[in-house]
Parts: structure tokens; sequence; C-alpha cells
């Protein structure tokens, strides 16, 4: 029961507490007018090399985008805490580590698929491309397993944060590595091989895949394999993110680098 | 001038120092530049590619003016310094100049750094007919998205949310500006917005002092279109610190 | 205080409200009032004193004397230069430095610092090594100049806010509570330079919670309380326009409400009030002068425990305790 409420309730606290400086001012540019410039971007730099579709850009750098929110607010769940000096005092409860930092993921999970949904529906009007209609739902389903993969990815860098402090930029360049490894704008074909084997083992990679092939009209079927990959590497980075954290919590307590800023 | 010139040298020891401006603002664009590249590597047309590489080259000066720019102001209120920069008898205008060139200081290195980095992951080599007026055209770049930058700052002193405006300018920058894609393609309603942006003409520049071309037209208009940026920003520089006294959001944070 | 020349600093019915805005979707507005109707005049030379609880308007007027904000009505002056107005004749005649450890650029020098700074202040180059060099001396960082500010400890920064303050030599100086957060001894070290300032002529505006600070150093202190000046003097004036008498002490152990009343109620009190240390609740009596109180208060407390009684002279916080309550 104190698991659970802690899963549920501490959750949307801590995401309230950390994220009250999110205001539609920095929400709105940030996360929604970016993402769709971000697909124009590549959209264009298609056109112009006569390489690619518009909706093959589309979806992949709206599901690329939702690495932002969900790897950023992730790692910010616990650098924020550093920077308000609080972290000391949440770790010093006795509230099991897993429903704590779980809990915390699931608004940012939802965040991240909003924000990627978000860029493939606005951007699919821009650029007029037609998804069928009877894709979305399962579209849908896709993206959310692909937030899940990167909120993942976003908790090991969390863990990092624990004893390296300087998250944002690591969570920048961990953006970098799957814009150009997860097939985001060339795909995994065409990557050099050793770029392709590495997108293999990021999230997102098998998602955009997946959604791709959703969107041009393939059944469940045929991406099933894709989404339960995709789905075991992000229970993979939460298992090896929420290991770390103890680990890390363990070194830090030895080491003292928890109070520094 | 020795103001101007301190305060460069000063802020430029900052900026390095930070991972933030010094790392990211090179890495950044870098990353964009080859997703590009990667891109027009797909069909292997060594003439996109060349066009791609010029372009991309200086995609970093504009990440460092927008980005770093809005994010200047907010960094200063952060330290608590920016009340003690606005206390100080030295006109803001002053205060900020040098810090935007700071700023096209790290663009530079990082045109650089995308020059060579190209060269050795796509074997692009530059194929320049005119090197002195290629780098008048890059530092033209740098010069006038510098005051872009100053007067993305000077605004950035009211509206403290305008850091999250500055980093969304990136993207439409570097489709605007043509960079990586030709201003052609773009829907015909976006062009004056281009041409309203310096680095439009710089760019164009770039390109025709490459091919051999004069690009002393383009650059004539760069530079107009700078100066306008920089007369606005000194006009709304005294305009907005004084509402920001009048409304007390210097110290917000 | 007659003033017969210019006044360093005068604030004339100074005035400022904030307007706060909450909520993104649905705003509701609100308009705070932080300074009401601030006066005072500071001579040249003074070392003037603004005392108040936190929240009381002190850093708002600080900051239009500064000329960082507009007062929403009202007038204020620096050297005779109005605030509002002659922004950049005032700027290049005062100083300002706030506690707490911001304000510094952490990823420079301190000496990178104090030279960013001189610039700023156009302190002419040839001056600048030899200003800055004393300065360090002055505010004993000499040797720790070269390191980036991240590592420096509150007190260290501190002092280099000092420094930072007087690069220009200006003629006035604002103190907004420097002493916050620092070891006794740092604000002990702290005390002797704003004195060493006073020494030198510079006229100074400090604001500080801490009494014996203010009670040590101010030549005269004006409190403020919810934005407006309850009191104006000196530190002797002050303790004596509040309680010209005595204060009683006494020590008890486990004190009811009805014997406090008692107390309140004795002729020749002015005010209780029950102070709490440990396991012992201290009533502090101020009393009449000549008011002769202790046996009815110790009478009120029958049944109580009581522990050491002692009688002393009011000191300004006491002063001050029952302006800001009152």
């Amino acid at each position: 029961m104190t698991s659970a409420r802690i899963f549920f309730i501490g959750g949307l606290m801590s995401y309230r507490a950390l994220f009250g400086w999110m205001n539609p001012w920095i929400f709105v540019p940030s996360l929604l007018v970016s993402p769709v410039c971000q697909i124009l971007l590549f959209a264009y730099i298609g056109r112009s090399a006569g390489v690619g579709d518009d909706e093959f850009y589309v979806i992949g750098n709206a599901l690329n985008y939702a690495a932002i929110p969900c790897m950023f607010a992730m790692t910010f769940t616990i650098g924020g805490e550093r920077f308000a000096q609080t972290l000391g005092l949440v770790l010093a409860t006795p509230a099991r580590r897993i429903p704590l930092f779980l809990g915390r993921s699931m608004p940012v999970i939802a965040n991240g698929w909003f924000v990627a949904m978000f860029g493939v529906v606005v951007g699919s009007m821009l650029l007029d491309t037609d998804i069928p209609g009877s894709a979305w739902p399962l579209i849908a389903l896709v993206v959310a397993v692909g937030s899940l993969a990167s909120t993942g990815l976003g908790l090991v860098m969390g863990a990092i944060n624990l004893v390296y402090r300087d998250g944002a930029t690591l969570g920048n360049v961990l953006f970098l590595v799957l814009l150009i490894f997860t097939g985001t704008n060339v795909a995994l074909d065409d990557l050099p091989g050793w770029m392709a084997a590495v997108g293999r083992w990021l999230p997102l990679t098998h998602a955009i895949e997946a959604s791709r092939m959703l969107a041009d009209g393939a059944a469940w079927g045929a991406v099933s394999g894709l989404v339960g990959t995709e789905l075991l590497i992000g229970v993979g980075y939460l298992a090896v993110g929420l290991s770390a954290i103890r680990v890390f919590e363990w070194l830090s307590r030895t080491g003292a680098t928890l109070d520094r800023i | 001038m020795r103001q101007q010139v301190v305060c460069f040298w000063l802020q430029l020891k900052i900026l390095l120092f930070s991972p933030f401006e010094g790392f990211l603002a090179v890495v950044f664009p870098l990353m964009f530049a080859t997703a590009a590249l990667l891109v027009y590597q797909v069909n292997g047309d060594p003439a996109a590619m060349l066009y791609a590489g010029i372009g991309a080259a200086a995609m970093g000066i504009w990440t460092s003016q927008t980005v770093s720019a809005t994010t200047l102001v907010q960094r200063e209120r952060r330290a608590g310094t920016l009340e003690l920069v606005v206390a100080a008898p030295t006109p803001f205008s002053l205060v900020l100049l040098p810090i935007t060139f700071a700023m096209a200081a790290i663009g530079l290195y990082s045109v650089v750094a995308t020059i060579l980095w190209d060269w050795w992951l796509f074997d692009i080599a530059l194929q320049v007919e005119n090197w002195p007026l290629f780098v008048l055209s890059i530092l033209m770049a740098a010069v006038t998205i510098a005051l872009f930058g100053f007067l993305l700052s000077v605004s950035a002193v009211r509206y403290r949310t305008s850091w999250a405006l500055g980093a969304a300018l990136e993207y439409p920058g570097w489709l605007l500006c043509g960079f990586v894609v030709p201003l052609d393609l773009l829907p015909a309603v976006l062009r004056p917005v281009s041409w309203l942006l310096a680095p439009t003409w710089a760019v164009e520049g770039m390109r025709a002092a490459a091919a051999g071309e004069s690009p002393w037209g383009d650059l004539a208009i760069c530079a107009a279109v700078g100066l306008a940026y920089a007369a606005l920003a000194a006009w709304l520089g005294v305009r907005l610190i004084t509402s920001a006294r009048r409304d007390a959001t210097l110290a917000l944070t | 205080m007659p003033l017969t020349e210019t006044p360093a600093v005068e604030a004339r019915d100074l005035r400022r409200t904030f307007r706060t805005r909450q909520g993104a979707l649905r705003p509701t507005r609100r308009t705070v009032e932080a300074v009401r109707g601030v006066s005072f005049e500071i001579a040249p030379g003074e070392l003037f004193g603004l005392l108040g609880p936190n929240g009381a308007g002190k850093t708002t007027t600080i900051k239009m004397l500064i000329t960082l904000l507009i007062p929403t009505s009202g007038s204020a002056s620096v050297l005779g230069r109005d605030v509002v107005g002659d922004v950049r004749e005032v700027r290049r005649r005062i100083g300002y430095v706030f506690g707490g450890d911001r304000g510094l650029y952490e990823r420079l020098s301190g000496l990178d610092n104090l030279r960013y700074f001189s610039e700023l202040y156009g302190v002419p180059p040839r001056e600048q090594k030899e200003r800055i060099g004393s300065l360090l001396e002055l505010v004993g960082l000499t040797g720790r100049e070269g390191e980036r500010v991240e590592g420096y400890s509150r007190g260290m920064r501190q002092r280099l806010h000092i420094a930072r303050g007087l690069l220009h030599d200006p003629d006035v100086f604002f103190l907004d509570e420097p002493s916050i957060g620092i070891d006794p001894v740092g604000a002990r070290e702290l005390r002797a330079t704003i004195a060493g300032l006073r020494e030198q002529g510079k006229t100074v505006l400090l604001t500080t919670h801490y009494m014996f600070e203010a009670d040590e150093l101010c030549d005269r202190i004006a409190v403020i309380r919810s934005g407006e000046i309850v009191a104006e003097g000196t530190p002797t004036q002050l303790k004596q326009l509040v309680s010209a008498g005595r204060v009683l002490e006494v020590e008890t152990y486990g004190v009811s409400d009805d014997a406090v009343e008692v107390a309140r109620g004795t002729g020749g009190v002015r005010s209780v009030v029950v102070e709490d240390r440990g396991q012992l609740q201290v009533l502090v009596v101020s009393c009449e002068p000549g008011a002769e109180v202790t046996q009815h208060v110790l009478a009120g407390l029958d049944g109580t425990r009581v522990g050491r009684v002692s009688h002393r002279d009011p000191t300004l916080e006491d002063a001050y305790v029952e302006l800001v309550t009152r």
C-alpha cells in the first residue's frame, strides 16, 4: 500500500514540484514548436537531397524528439533535486526505491508520448502525408512503448547524475547519438554497418521502424516483433537504471558526492 | 574600446569553461550537420554534398548565438550578477556586446571544427575559388549573427522565458537561412522572412565566393541588415531596461 | 539631526508596489505594497542602518536608491542626483553589495571578477592593478585571487563582493544584509571593514537583522516594518524610545497563560514576552522607569517553579522586538 502510494501520488507530486517552473511560454516553444521544426528541417533536407519521403522524416523526427522530454525530465527528477539540495533528504527516507523512481517515470512517459504524437499529427498535416486512419491507434501504442524505452535511458542518466553533476550536457549528447544512430533520418540499411549495429541496442530504433511500417499499411503481426524488442530494450534500460541508482547511492554515501552540486 | 576588449576576453573565458557553451554549442550543430550530410550521402551526389557541406559549416554560428544569447541573460540572473551589471555605469548595451562577440568567437571555432570534421568523415574537401572572400563571408556571418544575438539577449532582459523561445529558433534558423536546403524549395510565403535574416545573405556570399563569383552584393545586404539589428537592439536596450526597472523583472529567476 | 549640507542620500515618501500574477491559464493578479511612503536622510559620512524583519521592504528600498527599481511614487536622490533621472551619475558614485553567495562569476577567478567589474565601472587602466591589489589586501584574499570562485567559501565570496563594491571608490556604499550566513569570526572581520569605511569618510547604508551589528556600527537607525518606518534615531535614542526603563527577566518552568496575564496587568509593566529556552520559559518584562514590579510579577507566578530572577538594561533587541511586533 505504501509503495503504491509512493508510486502514484509521490510520482505526481515530485513531478509537480520539480517542473513548477514549466509554463506555456516554455512548453510550447520547446516541446511543441521545436519538434515540428526539426521535422520540417529534415523533410526539406530530404526533398533537397532527393532521399526518402516526407512521412519518413515526420515519423523519425517526431519519435526522436520524444527523447528530449523523456530523457531530460527523468534526469531532472534526480538532478533537479540535487540542485534544490533536496536529494539527500529524499534518499534519507525509508521509501522503497523502485516505486519511488518508477512512479516518477509515469508522468514523464505520458508527456513524451504527447510530444511525439503532436509531432506526428502536426507534421503530417503540414507536409500533407497521408497516414491511413486505421494505423493511428497502433502508432499511438508504439509511440508509448518508444517513450517508455527513452524514459528507461533517462533513468540510467538520472543514476549517472548521482555521481556526475552535469546531467544536462550528457542528455544533449545522448539526444544527438539517438538522432544519428536510431535511423531517425537515414534508414538503418543506409547507415554504415557499425552505426546500424549500435542503433539496434538503443531505444526508439525499433519503435521508429515499426511506426513507419504501420503508416505504410502494415498489420500488427508484421510489427509485433519490433515492438516487443523495443519494450524489452526499454525494460532493460529501466532495470539497469534502477540497479545503477542502487550502486551509485552506495558509492555516493562512501564518496560523499551527493551534496556537491 | 578597452572595456570591450577586456570584457570580450573574460567572457570568452567563462564560455570556454562552460560545458554548455564551450562544448555543446559546438557539438550540437556539428551532429545536426552530420545528420544532414548523412541524408545527402544516401544518393552520393558530390555537387549536392559540397553544397550542403559549405552551408553546414556555418550552422554552428547560428546555434552559438540564438541559444546562448538568450540563455545569457538567464545565466546572469541565476548567478545574481544581472543586477550588478545593470547597476554599473557602463550602458547595458556595451556590457552585452562583447559577450555576444565572445559567443561569435565560439561560433567561428565551430566553423573550423565542422569543416575539418566533414573533411575527415565525409571526404568533403571544400573547393573554394576565392578563399579570402570566403573567409570574409564567414566573418560577416559571424558578426551579423552576433548582432542578431545581441538583439535577442536585449529582449531577454525583459521576458524571462525568452531562453525557451531562443532555443526554439535554432531549427527554423537552419532552415530559413538556407544553410543546408536551397531556399527555392521553401514555400514562397517564407521567403521574405529569409530575406530579413542576415545569415541568409552571408551564406549566399559564402557559396558565391566558393564558386568564384562575386559575393559583394550579398555581403552588402548582409551588412545593412546586421546594422539594422544593432540599431534596433540599442534602441530596445534602453527601453527594456527601463521597463524592467519599472516592473521589477531583473532579479527574478 | 540638523542637516546643513546636501544629504548624501535622501528619500522622500518612496513607494513601490509589485503586481504578481499566479497561474498561467486563469491568472489571478495581486498588488503588493512593498514600500509605502519611506522618507529619510543620510548625512555625508554617516553610517545609517535600516533594520526590519524579512519582507519589511529593506531590499526594495535599497534597490530604488541604487537605480535598479523605479519608485511607483515619491522621489529619492543620492549626492543630490535624482535616482530616476540621473542614472549614470548616481551609478558612478555608489557601491552596492548584497549578502549571500550569489552575484559572482563562478567560472572566473576572483581576480578576473574584479577586473571585469573594473572595466564596467570605468576604472582607469593604469590605476586598476594597484587598486585591485590593495582591495584584495583589504579583504584578506591576497594569494587566493587566482582561484576560480567556484571553490571559494561563503566568507571569501562575501569579502570578494565587498572588494567588488569598492573598486571604483564610491562615495556612498549600500550594504544589503552583508553578514548573512557568515561565521562569527568572519562577521567580526566584516564589521571591522565596515567601520573602516566610515573612518575613510564614506557614507554607508547598511541593512541587517543583527541587533548587535547595528548597535555597534550605526550612527543612526531606522526601523522599518511592513514598508513603513516606525522609528528612527541613534541606537541610544531607540532604546530609550521604547524602554527608558528596566527589563526584568524571570526563568520559569511551565509558566501558565494566566500568570503571564497577571504580569501584563501589573501597573508599570509595558510589555511581557515569553521566550522559550530549552525547558525554560523566560518571562521578559519591560517596565516603566522607576516602577517596582518584581514582587507583583513573582506573586502572580505563585505555584510555578521559578529559577533565576534578574534585572538588566534594555538592549536594542528589546526595542526592536517591541517595535516590529506591536
